[in-house]
């Protein structure tokens, strides 16, 4: 008898393990096609950016002038595909200071995910802090807020980053705060929403009238429960982060040489589209795909937290 | 009552404007008195109050009707090179009168040359036709033709298909194709110029001279131009190229020395080297053709020869410019030079006069004997001064010389007497095409044909044709006379008489006389000169040539 008992207590803590909000969620991302691939590439971009060092055949900053027997902006050589096996392999190519193209597209991969994990990270964080102040205190803390807020997001966001790091200067470290600075309106309106409606659910007046001070139902009880939206905004926000720092790159206000940045890489060899192809195509292409993987990834995660989508 | 009001508001103001009207019209009248003097507009002199303004330029005078007098502030050996840019070409008096200065002479000008222009085709193309009235010798071809395109890629397949004939700046990458292609050669532009990498002795530890000179020791130039300048460009071996009469005198710069530098890096205290930035702008020049690719490798030999440890930093071009040539910059800068004449004095004494702070303290070893050369008017008796300069220069390293580059244009190797001289553009009427035809094309639409109040190339190319001054430069780039038989100088270089060619005759027919030499000198030199209109109205070249423009207001 007691041991039925116990059996059937542990089936139900194990359902109720198993029900939980991350298993549920967990669950339904797996079934997401878009989730998958999208995280599939990221896992393999992270596995890249983290062993880029055995990947990568040269140190991407080194320049190969007198070392190798070779010339600026040399196409593609590979060895399999039938490069004589006498000249040096790069397989794609070197670029205009003779620096081996391969191995600054893999190290590019690191100063991307940096770029897009950190500013959308510093985003969130300040973000959600106005947000959710905002959302709880209401009154004209909120009002406040919120007008700047949509003072930020009057401006075209990529203009507005121009015009920060005209002011800090250039540098990939301004280029990263003035992008940081430009996303945190959409995730201070994600969290405010959030918070305004969880804040008025039964739970939280029960915790209120259990005696839970502000700060606790702020940051114990609602904010918990306004996290699954913010995933989603951040994965897609990650792709854009990245997208933005290759574009001040590429205008020569982000990272400056001789950092293998993508957006920096493009920018220093755009006149050279017509007569060295590759020198463009190959950052291009990795932003593209690094780009292609959060928003995959971000769609997916879309359809399987938000609530609404579900049937 | 109302419309009382209405029609005595009406009164008052009909007879408010009648009286407006009749306060205009007095000064109205004037230009019909002076559009009766203009007719003969014979002006015999322009002159400053005194030298006080500041200038080069104290009168120009018409002795007589072939005889015309410069007299000068300050002494200027380099008179007749300037002479010979086109910028101080001839136009008829009248012409002048006629149009204001203004209006019908940026787009119709009148000159002496081989070409009279026949259309401008705005937007499209200019066309010439030979002149036939012309004093020398006549131009090959019949027809002149300059197009315009601002990408190299469009000019050269242009080219290549066979509708233009010459066609100017191919990117060094297009050199290969336009050599292999039988039908095609490439024309060098011979390299006036000067690419330095500049330290302002200011700031530590540029301040220190065994810095300095690690630097210049300690970068290998020969790698930069073998693998970032086009082919033909030259290792700077001083700072005036060789290419100018008297410019490379005295010591070759230092060899590429890499021990040698690292000992004087340490014997200055900074074995482990030093953090400094390299700022540079992101313009083409002929110097300098791709600024990024020469600050990252600079940045590269420096980290690698004397691991100094240099940032690179893309400056926007009017801010380098202030703060480079204000001496502000605290670390290596990238700038160059382009030659405007034939002379040293455009290279050193703008460079390393006492006044220029752009390196720093001044150094009176360089520039003492540059004032003295500069009063000599051959440079072949100031060459020992010239060498003592360079030495010095080379002795105090305020910079380090790179690269006279060289840029290409191509030409259809069919073509006979091919020029691209130095300092102006190329000669057209030596080009014979083998048909009625010639058609050039450059890299933008010139801005207006009166180049006295123009600075960009391609306006001074297309004006060239068409108009003369007393000098003009050969295919070598040496000045030699033109509407002038010769103009000498008194003992101390300040009055120059021009002796003038009779029976030259203008394209509108008229004849060129000292008294057309006077009104075109006038209407750029003279602020307060009724014809001191042009395009722009700031006259850059005469006021930079001659060191201000005399009779300005204030």
């Amino acid at each position: 008898m007691s041991t039925e008992l116990n059996e059937l207590q542990q089936k139900t803590q194990r359902d109720y393990r198993s029900n939980s909000l991350f298993w549920v969620t967990l669950r339904s991302i797996v079934r997401q096609r878009s989730a998958i691939i999208g995280g599939s590439i990221l896992i393999f971009l992270v596995l890249v950016a983290i062993f880029a060092p055995v990947i990568a055949p040269y140190d991407p900053e080194e320049v190969l002038i007198g070392k190798e027997d070779i010339r600026k902006r040399e196409s593609p050589c590979i060895h399999l595909l039938g490069c004589p096996e006498d000249q040096p392999q790069h397989i794609l190519g070197v670029d205009g200071n003779v620096r081996d193209v391969f191995s600054r597209v893999i190290f590019g991969t690191r100063v991307s995910l940096f770029i897009g994990f950190s500013t959308v990270g510093f985003a969130i964080i300040v973000g959600t802090l106005l947000g959710a102040i905002g959302g709880y205190v209401g009154g004209w803390v909120d009002n406040l807020i919120m007008r700047v807020m949509d003072v930020l997001l009057a401006f075209p966001s990529l203009l507005l980053a121009i015009a920060i790091v005209t002011v800090l200067g250039r540098g990939l470290q301004n280029a990263l705060l003035a992008i940081a600075i430009v996303s945190i309106p959409r995730y201070a309106r994600v969290i405010r929403g959030s918070v305004l409606s969880i804040k008025e659910q039964e739970f939280v007046s029960a915790s209120r009238a259990l005696g839970g001070g502000n700060l606790h139902i702020l940051f114990r009880r609602i904010l918990p429960n306004a996290i699954p939206p913010l995933i989603v905004q951040g994965t897609l926000g990650i792709g854009a982060a990245i997208l933005e720092a290759a574009a001040l790159s590429f205008l020569g206000l982000g990272a400056q040489p001789p950092t293998p940045e993508w957006g920096t890489m493009l920018g220093s060899e755009r006149n050279q589209v017509f007569t060295a192809p590759h020198l463009v195509f190959y950052p291009g292409l990795a932003i593209m795909i690094t780009v292609l993987a959060f928003n995959l990834l971000g769609d997916g995660l879309r359809d399987a937290i938000d609530p609404r989508l579900k049937e | 009552m109302k419309k009382k009001t209405i029609y005595l508001l009406l009164a008052v103001l009909l007879i408010g404007s009648l009286a407006l009207g009749a306060c205009q019209q007095a000064p109205a009248e004037e230009p019909t008195e002076e559009a009766a003097e203009e007719e003969v507009y014979q002006p015999v002199s322009v002159e400053a109050d005194s030298c006080d303004y500041g200038g080069k330029v104290l009168s120009v005078e018409a002795l007589d009707d072939y005889t015309v007098e410069f007299n000068l502030c300050k002494p200027d050996p380099a008179f007749l090179a300037k002479m010979a840019f086109n910028v101080f070409a001839i136009q008829p008096s009248e012409y002048i009168a006629e149009t204001g200065g203004g209006g019908k002479i940026l787009e119709q000008p009148i000159g002496t040359g081989a070409y009279q222009l026949e259309a401008w085709n705005r937007g499209d193309s200019i066309v010439y036709k030979r002149f036939d009235d012309y004093w020398g010798e006549s131009a090959e071809a019949e027809t002149l033709v300059f197009r315009w395109s601002t990408e190299s890629a469009a000019r050269l397949l242009e080219l290549q298909s066979g509708t233009v004939d010459y066609v100017t700046n191919i990117t060094e990458e297009d050199i290969e194709a336009v050599e292999d292609d039988p039908e095609l050669e490439v024309v060098p532009l011979p390299a006036p110029n000067i690419m330095y990498v500049a330290m302002t002795n200011t700031f530590e530890p540029f301040d220190n001279l065994d810095v300095r000179k690690a630097i210049a020791m300690g970068l290998d130039r020969e790698r930069i131009v073998e693998n970032f300048y086009p082919a033909g460009s030259e290792v700077a071996s001083h700072f005036t190229p060789c290419s100018i009469p008297g410019g490379c005198e005295g010591e070759s710069w230092y060899d590429f020395d890499l021990e040698a530098a690292q000992q004087l890096l340490a014997d200055a205290g900074y074995e482990d080297g030093f953090e400094t930035a390299i700022y540079y702008r992101d313009v083409y020049r002929d110097y300098l053709p791709r600024p990024g690719d020469v600050a990252v490798e600079i940045q590269t030999q420096l980290k690698e020869n004397l691991n100094i440890d240099a940032e690179v930093v893309v400056m926007e071009s009017g801010e380098f410019i202030d703060e480079s040539t204000g001496g502000r910059l605290d670390g290596i800068y990238l700038l160059g030079w382009t030659g405007d004449y034939p002379h040293p004095t455009n290279f050193l004494d703008f460079h390393f006069s006492e006044q220029n702070p752009q390196f720093g303290d001044v150094f009176p070893s360089i520039y003492e004997p540059l004032e003295e050369a500069s009063q000599i008017e051959d440079p072949a008796d100031a060459l020992g001064l010239y060498a003592e300069a360079n030495n010095a220069i080379k002795e105090n390293a305020p910079m380090v010389p790179i690269v006279h580059s060289t840029a290409a244009y191509a030409a259809k190797a069919s073509l006979e007497g091919v020029n691209n001289p130095p300092f102006g553009s190329p000669i057209m009427r030596l080009i014979d095409p083998g048909k009625d035809t010639l058609v050039f094309m450059q890299n933008a639409e010139p801005i207006s044909l009166y180049c006295a109040d123009e600075t960009d190339g391609e306006s001074l190319a297309a004006c060239q044709q068409v108009l003369e001054g007393l000098y003009r430069y050969n295919t070598e780039g040496r000045a030699e006379p033109a509407l002038a038989k010769e103009c000498t100088a008194n003992d101390d270089l300040t009055v120059w008489t021009c002796d003038l060619q009779e029976g030259v005759k203008f394209h509108d027919g008229s004849d060129f006389d000292a008294y057309d030499v006077v009104a075109s000198f006038g209407a750029g030199i003279d602020a307060s000169n009724p014809y001191h209109e042009g395009n722009t109205g700031a006259w850059e070249y005469y006021s930079y040539l001659w060191d201000g423009l005399m009779n300005t207001e204030e």
